[in-house]
């Protein structure tokens, strides 16, 4: 039992949390919600000077042939590369899982490149691996007697090697989830499985999988979530100073029309504009999240 | 083992671009008081009181270096032997490029104390002009350090008339570290060819880099992010200046010039004079390895900040530049080059404008503009400051100058447009469209 006067010290301990929080998170989300449906041209505009726009800068962005860029290069991303994580992750977290040695100097090997910086595994794509000709891809496509150079980094490689290169970072980090829900199924059922002549296949498909769902929908939110702003930084590097075609993704774009080129001084800014990319990127993720839930709702298994 | 060195400089230097670009630099405050020894002393005998210095003045001066560059160096040092002439402390935040362009309005807007601020002219007088001191006063003052002279007497009259044009005809910022965007060579490469002259046309051009592939040197190469400054400045060379400007700014697409500028990009690249790997050079690969790190390149079109930007992966090459060639009749020529410089704003709501402006004059004139021009093999304010030897051949070009082009010739004012330009090049680098299709791709964008 919690008494009135204790009751009355929780709320006052949690007043400057709950006031920093409403002031850096929900003030800022409310501010950019309206803003997306005025005409603004300075993220420091004072609100008095916006004028109302209704739904134009949402219609203007789908008939900008680069946003559109950027929303098919984010969508393949997130398709194609949330597929490959998740079904690296989870063959490596089953493998990590199954008594093979070494366990956890494999474990630390794979999660590795989370604490590399990104701007350090940048390089190393952009200046070794992708490098043409005496670069590792081609030295590999080389060796198995392809043509090279494959020109990782132009104009049609580029964005399969941004996928490789930000999938490479994600995957340790998926299959820690993927090992922690793996470890809380209990021995028992793989003993039982195994009695019954279960080999390790029947274990995956019908013990493991069904009961780790739960964990598959949050790392696919997890993955969302992380693509929406994690790429940011990914396509920064691989294109450093201008937009590209095969880089460009959402947030990019969005600081793009709000900041200005990083080239030249005088590219026109549109914060209201900026203000609904950022508003489509938070309305993709809720989307995914509650659609990846309704998937897997019925299907969670209390352990 | 000076292959390896310069491998390994090249590493280094490629990550720390990346880190400066990605993690907008320091934020450091430099110490009030330093007290370097050696480097008291703007120029002439300085009188604070004479100077109009407001009493109990102190300086807050945000900057788009990153800390660890050797403009900043200069600056944290120039501001610390500031304080100790005149007893002004000088409070730097270094925020770097990113983080000043994304910073500085809102602080600006929000009432944050800042004196000075610099960045891009075009950025400031553009963008953040509402937040400009008027200088007309102090620019043409006369002042303890200014040797009996208007202030503008001293320094370069081009980058001021500069400053005074895009002030709409008043003066709000003081230029420095200006630059001219200019092919920049390696001299060695050249003498090693047989080029006993710099190139003045197209056809000279052509001529060059031929006796450069006949030695095994490719001639050109670019990266991702100066494709654009390429394409805007040839652009100029055929249609001239105003057309280009024009073009750009009108999406005009279907011009003339547009296909007769892919056409001389494709024949430079089916005749080699283009390196094959500008089909997927992401900055600054193209120039810190191909032209630096292995000096397999002998040309790349660039500012004359380049010499300041590699010469940690070789402060051996033997810099020459000249400028980008005349194409076709009714183009433009030598006389037109994108010219720009940072500059230094004073905050219109700031206390002490005089302090502020004294500050400025203490970068701008005499042993610290030297100093900066020196440290940074970058280009001085002052008359009569002596211009980097690296850059012996761009003062000439600089000083020929009359028409002065905005940054990439318009090329990169719309990030629409941009992209497709990029990636147009690109791909005809990579063998896979000729020139009509490369103009078509212009054409078509909406």
């Amino acid at each position: 039992m919690v008494g009135r006067k204790n009751k009355r010290m929780i709320v006052l301990f949690l007043i400057p949390a709950m006031f920093i929080y409403v002031m850096v998170f929900i003030y800022p989300v409310l501010r950019t919600f309206v803003m997306s449906f005025f005409a603004v041209e300075a993220i420091e505009t004072p609100i008095a000077a916006w004028t109302f726009a209704g739904l134009n800068n949402y219609i203007g962005l789908f008939r900008i042939d680069l946003f559109n860029r950027s929303v098919t290069n984010y969508l393949t991303l997130w398709f194609v590369g949330g597929i490959a994580v998740l079904f690296l992750a989870m063959v490596y977290a089953v493998i990590l899982t199954s008594g093979v040695r070494l366990k956890k100097f494999w474990r630390a090997v794979i999660y590795l490149p989370n604490i590399i910086s990104a701007i350090a595994l940048g390089t190393m794509w952009i200046n070794y691996a992708f490098r043409d000709n005496d670069g590792l891809f081609d030295r590999i496509v080389e060796a198995v007697g392809g043509q090279t150079p494959v020109m990782w980094t132009g104009p049609y490689m580029g964005l399969w090697s941004l996928l490789i290169a930000y999938c490479f970072g994600m995957v340790g980090y998926i299959m820690l989830t993927f090992i922690s829900g793996i470890e809380k199924i209990g021995d028992e059922y793989y003993e039982c499985a195994s009695i019954e002549g279960a080999n390790i296949f029947h274990k995956f498909f019908f013990i493991t999988l069904p009961l780790i769902r739960g964990v598959v929908r949050s790392n696919i939110v997890i993955w969302t979530v992380s693509l929406g702003t994690g790429v940011f930084a990914w396509s920064f590097m691989f294109s450093p100073t201008n937009l590209t075609l095969p880089y460009t993704m959402p947030p990019n774009y969005m600081r793009e029309i709000i900041f200005g080129g990083r080239g030249s001084a005088v590219v026109q800014r549109d914060s209201g504009a900026a203000a609904s990319v950022g508003i489509l990127i938070a309305l993709l993720v809720v989307v995914i999240s509650v659609v990846s839930s309704l998937i897997t709702r019925k299907d969670d298994v209390e352990m | 083992m000076k292959k390896f060195s310069r491998i390994l400089a090249l590493m280094l230097m490629l990550a720390m671009v990346f880190s400066v670009a990605a993690c907008n630099g320091g934020s450091t405050t430099a110490p009030a008081n330093g007290g370097e020894a050696g480097a008291a002393g703007g120029g002439a005998e300085y009188d604070p009181q004479a100077d109009g210095i407001e009493a109990g003045a102190s300086l807050i001066y945000w900057s788009m270096w990153s800390e660890a560059e050797p403009q900043a160096i200069v600056l944290a040092a120039a501001a610390r032997a500031f304080t100790e002439a005149t007893g002004v402390p000088v409070s730097i935040n270094f925020n770097g490029r990113q983080g000043q362009r994304e910073g500085l309005a809102p602080a600006l807007a929000a009432g944050e104390t800042i004196d000075i601020f610099d960045e891009d002219i075009d950025r400031v007088t553009g963008q953040w002009s509402d937040h400009l001191l008027n200088l007309d006063d102090l620019v043409n003052g006369v002042f303890s350090d200014t040797d009996g002279q208007p202030f503008r007497a001293k320094v370069n009259s081009g980058l001021m008339e500069m400053a005074q044009e895009r002030g709409g005809g008043t003066f709000t910022v003081v230029p420095y570290q200006p630059f001219v965007f200019t092919t920049m060579f390696n001299k060695d490469l050249f003498e090693e060819a047989g080029i006993t002259s710099n190139p003045t046309n197209w056809q000279e051009f052509l001529v060059a880099c031929q006796q450069l592939v006949d030695i095994g040197i490719i001639p050109m190469t670019v990266d991702n992010s100066y494709i654009p400054a390429l394409f805007g400045t040839t652009v100029t060379r055929i249609a001239g200046s105003e057309r280009t400007l024009e073009i750009f700014e009108n999406h005009e697409f279907s011009d003339p010039a547009i296909l007769r500028t892919a056409q001389v990009f494709e024949e430079l690249i089916t005749n080699g004079f283009m390196s094959p790997r500008a089909a997927t050079n992401v900055f600054p690969e193209g120039q810190a390895a191909e032209f630096a790190a292995m000096e397999a390149v002998a040309m790349y079109l660039n500012g004359t900040w380049l010499p300041n930007e590699l010469r940690e992966i070789n402060p051996d090459i033997n810099w020459g530049s000249f400028a980008w060639p005349s194409i076709d009749a009714g183009g433009a020529g030598p006389e037109a080059h994108n010219i720009g410089a940072q500059c230094f704003g004073i905050n219109v709501n700031t206390n002490y404008p005089n302090a502020a402006f004294a500050f400025i004059r203490w970068i701008t004139l005499g042993y610290w503009d030297q100093r900066l021009a020196d440290d940074t093999w970058g280009v001085p304010m002052a008359n009569d400051a002596v211009w980097p030897v690296q850059l012996q051949d761009a003062e000439v070009i600089f000083a020929s100058t009359t028409d002065r082009l905005p940054w990439a010739a318009g090329a990169e004012d719309d990030p629409n447009v941009t992209a497709v330009i990029i990636e147009s090049f690109q791909r005809m680098a990579a063998g896979t469209i000729n020139a009509q299709q490369f103009a078509d791709n212009l054409a078509a964008i909406s």
